[in-house]
Parts: structure tokens; sequence; C-alpha cells
């Protein structure tokens, strides 16, 4: 005799798994409470806070940052920018079948984010709206013979437009472009106009504040990519490359105001879209009922309640964090709760990037296939080119079995947080001379991490089932 | 023979699973501040 549990609307845990995915969240608990306790054990003294910096040959670097590289660099940028936005206002209006949607929310958005961490901010020097920018102000300087004039940034805004930006972003794919069954479900023709708007809005910037001042702050993907940069080996110093000790840039990051706002972002804007049609499903119906019910259009309705469930995420992924930093605010010797606040946001940059390849790992892995196979031969879904002969490639669905999936998410998400807190502990004794005191503050951050691991993975396991 | 268990609507329940171990961390960590306060109020 066997038992069968019929469990309603498929929220059940993968039934191939040797265990049940509940139990990879303890798993995953239990090593990041024993992390913790090595960590205040054998580690007393700051080691992140110093970056090592090693530049590399001066040759090799003058080469990589000469003038010729970033101009062919930024007119490559330039070029791909130009091309998306006519690949998505003259191709196709099937999303799936458009150059332009992949390449901006796939190939770039999340492509871009690992490449910044493995190679450095390659963003940068590719950056299509700083390379306008700087030539423009280049051309302004050789006709007028100075420099062309800004005004100061306001510095308590900090990065908070690139914070809003990150989520208007994510709002406009997710949130307006939803029509699920296809990747992304923005119409191409909103995505090309919503580039032009982009384009105008952030020259103007440029023009008021400067190229650089805007890129470091308000320029959206400048920031968030410059971000995950942070937590690799590969930067710039005073016009010079080098290597630094992996994780170190990371610490000093978060010191501008609203930097703490740009990786909340990332992380709220990650799980809402994780939870979406999982763990939020239920909630997002029932709001979605009250609001059609009080006459609102089916459309209209579906985007509100869309727009709140990712503002609560926003401000629950914000109050964990805001409650770890309370947390700490009460041991001995403890900073202002305001240094706290900035000092730690830098810890939550790995869990940023762990949310983000456990979700879009297997997003990624697919539709790179359909980008570099029949997307580049047929960029405007026109059925009519072939520039490579693979216009009528397919994706490999079989590439990746659901269990490889899971295995990948749950290994992003465990090292993200271990990592998260090593930043966090490392921090602690920077600001706690007794180690002792540094390693109690830190009970607060790793129950900050526990819940975040233990969310990240409901998202999953439910999203998966 | 396959007994049909009546729980169809468990699966709606499965997050209560993932909130242990967040208990337990927060408990502890509550325990021990608990404890502190005590013992700095004894002294």
């Amino acid at each position: 005799m066997s038992f069968v549990l019929p469990v309603a609307h498929a929220l059940v845990a993968r039934k191939d798994l040797p265990i049940p995915a509940w139990l990879f969240a303890w798993g995953a608990s239990i090593v990041l409470i024993v992390s913790f306790f090595a960590l205040s054990a054998a580690w007393r003294k700051p080691k992140f806070e110093q970056e090592r910096w090693h530049p590399v040959g001066a040759r090799l670097s003058r080469a990589l940052l000469s003038v010729p590289v970033q101009i062919l660099c930024g007119a490559v940028g330039v070029l791909l920018l130009g091309f998306s936005i006519y690949a998505a206002l003259h191709g196709t209006e099937a999303p799936d079948r458009n150059f332009a949607l992949t390449f901006v929310f796939v190939t770039a958005w999340l492509g871009l984010p690992l490449f910044s961490v493995i190679i450095g901010d390659v963003f940068r020097p590719f950056n299509p709206w700083r390379a306008i920018g700087r030539a423009i102000g280049g051309g302004f300087s050789a006709i007028a013979g100075q420099r062309p004039a800004h005004l100061t940034y306001p510095e308590r805004l900090g990065r908070w437009p690139a914070a809003i930006g990150l989520l208007a972003v994510v709002w406009l794919e997710v949130v307006y472009g939803s029509s699920g069954g296809v990747a992304v479900g923005l119409s191409p023709d909103s995505l090309g106009l919503a580039a032009l708007l982009y384009s105008l809005y952030t020259l103007a910037m440029m023009a008021f504040f400067g190229v650089e001042k805007w890129c470091q702050t308000g320029e959206i993907f400048s920031v968030y990519f410059g971000m995950f940069s942070q937590l690799g080996s590969f930067g710039t110093k005073d016009g010079r490359l080098g290597r630094r000790l992996p994780l170190s840039a990371a610490t000093h990051w978060a010191t501008v105001p609203g930097s703490a706002a740009v990786v909340i972002a990332s992380i709220a804007s990650t799980s809402f879209d994780g939870a979406q049609e999982g763990a939020f499903k239920g909630g997002i119906k029932q709001v979605f009922e009250w609001l059609s019910e009080a006459g609102l259009s089916l459309t209209t309705s579906l985007r509100v309640t869309d727009t709140i469930f990712m503002a609560l995420c926003f401000v629950g992924v914000g109050l964990v964090y805001l409650i770890g930093v309370r947390g700490m605010a009460t041991v001995r010797g403890a900073p202002p709760l305001r240094k706290l606040r900035t000092g730690f946001a830098h810890t939550l940059i790995p869990i940023a990037f762990a949310y983000l390849v456990a979700h879009y790992f297997s997003l990624f892995v697919f539709q790179e296939q359909a980008q570099f196979t029949y997307l580049l031969s047929d960029p405007l879904g026109t059925a009519t080119t072939d520039l490579f002969g693979t216009a009528s490639s397919g994706i490999d669905f079989k590439l990746l079995s659901a269990n490889a999936i899971w295995y990948v998410q749950v290994g992003a998400l465990v090292i993200g947080h271990v990592v998260g807190l090593t930043l966090a502990h490392d921090r602690a004794t920077a600001y706690w001379p007794d180690y002792r005191q540094a390693a109690r503050s830190q009970y607060w951050m790793l129950a900050v991490m526990v819940a975040f691991t233990c969310f990240g993975l409901y998202l999953l396991s439910v999203a998966n089932a | 023979m396959a007994l049909l268990v009546p729980a169809a609507h468990v699966g709606h329940w499965l997050w209560v699973l993932y909130l242990p171990p967040i208990l337990i961390v927060v408990g502890s960590i509550a325990r021990a501040s608990f404890l502190e306060r005590r013992r700095k109020r004894d002294d």
C-alpha cells in the first residue's frame, strides 16, 4: 500500500531530489552558523580594509587604456545600443524573436554582472551614453576652447537616482512587460521607446552634472554593473589597471549615500521576479481581484498589484537589513547607527549577486543559445534573413537538468551568504577594537543572512516546483 | 492499493518548514541578549 499526497496548485518541492527542498534551507543555515563560529574564532583583525593594490605592467595598462582603444570600445557600445533600438522599433513584435529584448534584458542585464565580477568594470569602456557624452564634451572643448561647465551635484542625492532607476528598469521588464509564456514579455516597441527616453535623460543629466559624476551616481547601468565589479580582483586606479585583494574594493563602495538602496533594490527586484509566479501568486491574485472589482481595468489592476508587491519586496528587504543594523547598534562600543547603516551595506553585494545567479542562471544559459544562434542570424525576427546560417536553430532545454539548476541555485545562495557574512565580520573587526564584541555584533548579521538564505531557497523551491 | 491522503492544500503551508532555522538563530540571539542584560543587572 502506498500513500499519495495530492498537493494542490503544484506547490510542492521537486520529487526527484534526494531530500526535500526545505531541508536544503536547514543545511544552508547550518553552513552559515558554522562559518559564523569559524570566523568568530579565527578572524580577529580586518583583512579587506586595505586593497593591497598591484598595478599591472605600465605598457599593458597604457595600451588597454589608450585613447584609440577607448574610442573603439565606446563606438562598439554606441553601435550595439543603436542597433538594439533599431531592432526594437523596426523588428518583429514577437519579444522572443526580436534581438533587442534578449540582448538588453538577458545578455547585458544578466551577463554583465557576471563579467564585472570576473574581469572588472567591463561596462565602463563600452557604456554608450558615457561615450556619447565624452564625445560631445570633447567637441565642445575643441570649439569653445574651454571645458564645459557643470552644476554641482547634490551630494545628499548620492546613488538614489540609480536605485530608483534600477527598480524602474526591473518594473519595465517584469511588471509593465509581464505577459507570460516568453522569457521577456515586454513589447519591443516599448523597449525601443524606453531606451530612447533613457538616452535623452542620461545625456541631459551628463550635460548638467558631468559625464563621470553622473556615471558614478545616477546612471543606472554604470552604478549597477560597477557595484558587482567591486567584488572582483581587477580595476583601475589613477589611470592604471591593476589587481587587488578580491572583495576589498567593496568595503569602500557604500560610503556614497543611496548605495544601500541600490543593493537592496537589486535583491528586492530579483526576489519579486522570483516570487511573482510562485510564493506571491496567491497574494497577487487576491489584490488583483480587489482592484479589478473596484473598477480598474484588468491590465491596470495587474500592473498596480505587481507594483505594490515589488515595493513591498523593497521595503521588506530593507527592513530585514535595518533590523540587523539596529541589533548591531545595541552591542557595546558600537559606532553611530548612521555609520553602521552605510558601513555594512556592501555586505549585501555578494547576496545580490547570489540571488541573480540563483534566479537567472538557467534563463541565461537557455536564452544565450537563442542570442547566439537565431537571434544573431535573424535579429529583426522577420524570417527573411539568415546572416550566419543559424536562423533555424532552437534552444536545447535538455542542456541543464532540473536538479543541476537546483544545485547551482543552492550553491550560489550558500556561497553568496557566506561571503556576505565574511565581509560583515571583517567590517565588524574594523569597527569594534575588541574582537569578542565584534563577533557579538555579528549575531545580528547572521540572523539577516539566515533569513535571506531561507527566503531565497523558499522562493526558488516554489518557483521550481 | 494507493491510499489518497486528503491534504490537497498542504503545499500552501510548506513555507513554515523554512522558518525554524531563522527562529533558532533569532531565539538564540534574544536569549544571549537577555542573559547578558541579567548578568549586568546582577553585577
